[in-house]
């Protein structure tokens, strides 16, 4: 209880976003594209969100060992992220239900940007089965 | 975006699972196996075309920012099945000059079970927001 998840870090950068726009079929411009995403007000392309959560998800697989544990996962977009920013996902758990043996998590993902760090990006929640069903 | 069309119930769009795609996925996210969880958003996106495209809703997708989004599973899913995406608007409300639209996402397996449930919240900012 109130044990941390293993903090997962990484740096965005634009590959890693037209990557995603690939894999996910997202390839709305305002990734993609510099000055659609300026037309739109924002300084450049910004990464999607979906990406984020998926940082932050896949710090919750791997305390949960294998992706087929997390039962639920969620969470709420509070800012971009843009390209050369390091995203940090966390999370500590903040209960177990022994009646479905499943671990609750909350979970978050800051940005650092220019040497400080922002608000939390993200937060979120996810619920993890505890034992292995196959 | 007219209020009018919370209720709508689209029809299905077949999602398969396919490997390659899913390993793809797994790069971009650094997962070493499995299906990630929110590889569900490629399903998702393979049903947004008929919602974008419906003229009743009116949805303008380039003023659309993601405001939160939720996966539940009732097991996860397995590679290379073939799902049938069911999509509907939950709600459309508007507040301040912009627009709040909830679609929710029923991925239903060959024996007609529910695998997993996405819920999706957007904003439409509207013009000058």
């Amino acid at each position: 209880m109130g044990d941390e998840i293993q903090e997962l870090r990484r740096v965005v950068t634009r590959e890693d976003v037209s990557a995603y726009a690939e894999a996910s079929g997202d390839r709305n411009p305002l990734h993609l594209d510099d000055a659609f995403a300026r037309s739109v007000g924002f300084p450049g392309v910004i990464a999607h969100g979906m990406f984020t959560m998926g940082h932050m998800t896949a710090a919750v697989v791997a305390w949960a060992g294998e992706p087929s544990a997390v039962v639920s996962v969620s969470a709420q977009f509070r800012a971009p992220v843009f390209p050369d920013d390091t995203i940090v996902a966390g999370g500590r758990v903040r209960a177990i239900d022994h009646d479905d043996d499943v671990a609750e998590l909350d979970t978050w993902v800051v940005v650092q940007r220019d040497g400080r760090e922002e608000w939390p990006v993200k937060r979120g929640a996810a619920r993890v089965r505890l034992t292995r069903v196959d | 975006m007219n209020p009018e069309a919370a209720g709508t119930v689209y029809p299905p769009v077949a999602f398969v699972v396919d490997p390659e795609h899913v390993a793809a996925f797994r790069d971009v996210l650094g997962i070493a196996s499995g299906v990630p969880p929110t590889f569900v958003t490629a399903a998702e996106f393979a049903a947004l075309p008929e919602i974008l495209g419906d003229p009743r809703l009116g949805l303008d997708f380039t003023r659309v920012v993601h405001g939160s989004q939720e996966y539940e599973f009732r097991r996860p899913l397995r590679e290379g099945e073939t799902l049938s995406v069911r999509a509907r608007i939950d709600s459309i409300r508007h507040k301040g000059g912009s627009g709040f639209l909830t679609i929710a996402m029923d991925l239903v397996d060959a024996g007609d079970q529910v695998v997993c449930t996405a819920r999706s919240q957007m904003l439409e900012r509207g013009p000058g927001a």
